[in-house]
């Protein structure tokens, strides 16, 4: 009887012991994740498209190793709907015994949407996101507008505007500024992507004119294209 | 008797088992704490041999060495390469964005060079866009090994890198018109084992068409802290 006890015990004793190294290897090769990516103009319109251009993909990174890519850009011209140049797009991330991280950043120059309803001298998109000792963490700091004209309404020199600013463009839809599209729970994981500008295209059936104002009131609102300039995308992960 | 013997032979070995599983395993349904990731310990010192550095972000030089986003506490570096800025004159100002990866190696001699790396700086000013491109040890665009050296800098906050040190420097791709131009590129990884979003990090562009045929703008950054992005060591 204690011999037969002794024995079922120092089974249970070996099963937990192997478990337990299985267990232990598994997770002790569990990988970080880090993403990125990054492109400078995006047109999906009635008047004309054009994909992400020029488009940079962080390659797949394990271990403790690291990735860059890059994609250059001259000039883009959707007519009637986005033109600009000095087009670039770059991305890389890392992984390492102390950190874990990725950083993109796009630009686009001399940008002109919509036949000058929307123009800049330069738009930069700059994002990042790391894991450590911390937690995890994403910022757009770097993102910028330089001389921004929105509707008629004009931002001089070097700026960066509030996350999410969303500007009304009466007869063809809206803009959303800045806009920050974050992921993750913060400890183990974040990410960010910043479309700088985020032009939404709508049109409108049915409704009534306003005599008074002017604008159409009631009917159905349907999102019919959209332009991106200076997107950055960043991301780490468990 | 027997049996009391064995409990004592058995319940250390569970114990030792549970113990050893618990020190092999992170598993996140141990601990209900939200969890952290897996690297808890400081880096340690960056060298070269293993040395890889990753990182991209924006600066925006001011040409003044007096301004607030200029990093004169690690500039110059302790070895004197490179020497403080502007070297070539004139500082190059306004925004640079870039991203970049190497990987360190130490040759026969036991010199530290690039064994792969990939770096690209846009300077938004002039609208050009640098590229250099290192495989096998090699600089694409020159066919010459390209030598780094890896230092603890001035202020003690971290380490910093020169990829194409100055008794060779490297040779950049130049667009538009596919050009080339001898260039020297220096970053600083200020917060190793930090939040990553101090703004310490820092980073150098010097270029110039040195060789005969080479074209591009002349100048060089200073070493400038981020404005955004962050720069990595992650080899040690």
């Amino acid at each position: 009887m204690n011999g037969k006890s002794m024995h079922w015990v120092n089974r249970l004793a070996a099963l937990g012991l192997v478990v337990g190294l299985v267990a232990g290897l598994a997770t002790a090769g569990s990988a970080q994740s880090v993403g990125g990516q990054a492109y400078s103009t995006y047109v999906n319109t009635p008047l004309g498209s054009s994909g992400q251009s020029p488009l940079a993909v962080l390659p797949a990174v394990t271990g403790t190793d690291g990735a860059e890519a890059d994609a250059e850009g001259s000039a883009l011209n959707v007519a009637g709907a986005l033109s600009g140049d000095f087009l670039n797009s770059i991305t890389s991330g890392q992984i390492g015994p102390a950190e874990a991280g990725a950083q993109s950043t796009s630009s686009a120059a001399s940008v002109n949407i919509l036949n000058g309803l929307i123009t800049a001298d330069e738009v930069v998109a700059n994002v990042m996101s790391s894991a450590g000792q911390s937690g995890a963490v994403s910022d757009a700091a770097g993102s910028t507008f330089t001389n921004l004209t929105v509707a008629g309404r004009s931002l001089s020199g070097d700026q960066a505007v509030a996350p999410n600013t969303n500007v009304s463009l009466p007869g063809v839809g809206y803009v959303v500024l800045n806009e920050q599209i974050p992921t993750g729970d913060g400890v183990t994981s974040s990410g960010l992507t910043v479309n700088m500008i985020h032009v939404y295209l709508q049109s409108i059936t049915g409704g009534t004119v306003d005599p008074l104002t002017g604008q159409v009131i009631g009917g159905i609102t349907t999102t019919t294209g959209e332009i991106i300039v200076g997107s950055a995308t960043s991301s780490v992960g468990p | 008797m027997m049996r009391e013997h064995g409990n004592l032979i058995v319940w250390p070995s569970l114990i030792a088992a549970g113990l050893l599983a618990v020190a092999c395993s992170d598993q996140p349904n141990v601990n209900m704490a939200p969890q952290k990731p897996n690297f808890w310990a400081s880096p340690p010192p960056a060298q070269c041999p293993t040395g890889k550095w990753t990182g991209g972000g924006r600066i925006d030089p001011t040409g003044m060495r007096t301004a607030a986003n200029y990093d004169n506490v690690d500039e110059p570096s302790p070895t004197g390469d490179p020497p403080p800025a502007p070297d070539p004159a004139p500082y190059f100002t306004g925004k640079f964005t870039f991203g970049f990866n190497v990987f360190l190696a130490t040759n026969a001699a036991n010199r530290c060079f690039v064994q792969k790396g990939e770096i690209e700086v846009n300077g938004h000013p002039f609208k050009v866009a640098w590229h250099v491109s290192i495989h096998d040890g090699v600089d694409s665009f020159s066919g010459d090994s390209v030598f780094a050296n890896v230092f603890a800098d001035n202020s003690g906050r971290g380490f910093c890198l020169v990829v194409g040190t100055a008794d060779a420097f490297m040779t950049a791709r130049v667009n538009p018109g596919d050009g080339r131009e001898t260039a020297q590129f220096e970053v600083c990884d200020n917060d190793r084992g930090k939040p990553q979003n101090s703004r310490t990090d820092a980073m150098r562009w010097r270029a110039t068409p040195f060789h005969s045929g080479e074209t591009g703008p002349t100048g060089d950054t200073g070493l400038t802290y981020l404005r955004g992005g962050n720069i990595v060591e992650h080899g040690s």
